[in-house]
């Protein structure tokens, strides 16, 4: 059997691990919940939450596991199941765009840019953003945990439940939409593209 | 910045989508060092391979290193440690 057998946590254990493996990720979950929710009563609300759930589970986290890992994950499932519900925002247009690029992890990957690095490394941390944050949530939410996390792809798996292949594929795309803003950007910004380019005489 | 000419590479790539994906789990660090050595002879030689291998690498330095971040609101931790102390 593969149920690990779970020991529980003496009061001074819980607290160390309280204090010394959960509590030191408080700014990466807020700027996470933020970054879900774009208000900062609510990523409030649910980095609040995100704790006590850790704390009321803590017998069921593994020490020496990826402690981030974990509770990234809580947060996430906080965000899908309370703040999603009770949030007056309409979710169906993320979802209508989502689904239509969903219909198979199978991706061929394609140069869909005229986006040059270089233009890229000249942009704005506000333009940066700004592309990241008009991503839909499944979109912004892989970047957010690869790109500003780190987190690996099997992380990113647990985190998302999700299977590594839909991890790669989600990124890629979520990557390619990302492009497309910043080339938005770049055009409107005067930056050089290779399309520009081909338009010169 | 990129120093190599692109005289030297060729302008198609013959497997665009298998080497996209190749580079961009190379980026991602979900390849170990045997492949590395792929990559660079790769880049010397496609010329597509290159251009995307460099604005893939852009794009995510940019959103590691110029994405704004916010401030954790000070009371915050204090807010989640008295909440705790309430249900021990």
């Amino acid at each position: 059997m593969s149920e690990v057998q779970r020991r529980k946590y003496s009061q001074e254990e819980k607290n160390a691990i309280f204090d010394g493996e959960f509590m030191p990720h408080i700014d990466s979950m807020y700027n996470f919940g933020y970054r879900l929710t774009f208000d900062g009563d609510d990523a409030k609300d649910l980095v609040q939450d995100t704790y006590l759930k850790a704390y009321r589970f803590i017998n069921s986290f593994e020490q020496g596991t990826n402690a981030k890992a974990w509770l990234f994950r809580i947060l996430k499932n906080s965000f899908i199941n309370e703040y999603r519900k009770k949030s007056k925002q309409p979710t169906k247009v993320d979802y209508q765009e989502v689904e239509t690029y969903y219909n198979s992890d199978d991706v061929h990957y394609q140069s869909t840019s005229d986006l040059r690095a270089e233009s890229v490394k000249d942009m704005l941390g506000d333009e940066i953003s700004n592309a990241l944050n008009s991503l839909a949530v499944d979109f912004r939410t892989v970047i957010i945990l690869c790109d500003l996390e780190g987190f690996t792809y099997e992380e990113m798996a647990k985190i998302l439940d999700i299977p590594i292949g839909t991890v790669r594929s989600r990124l890629h795309r979520a990557r390619n939409l990302l492009k497309e803003k910043l080339q938005g950007y770049a055009q409107n910004m005067g930056y050089k593209t290779d399309a520009d380019e081909e338009n010169i005489d | 910045m990129n120093e190599e000419k692109s005289g030297d590479r060729k302008m198609k790539c013959g497997d665009e989508s298998k080497c996209f994906e190749l580079l961009e789990s190379i980026l991602d660090g979900e390849l170990q060092d045997s492949s590395k050595e792929v990559l660079s002879e790769k880049l010397a030689k496609c010329q597509p391979c290159f251009e995307h291998y460099h604005l893939e690498q852009a794009i995510r330095d940019v959103l590691k290193t110029k994405c704004t971040k916010q401030a954790v609101p000070t009371e915050l931790a204090d807010l989640i440690r008295q909440q705790i102390q309430d249900i021990k």
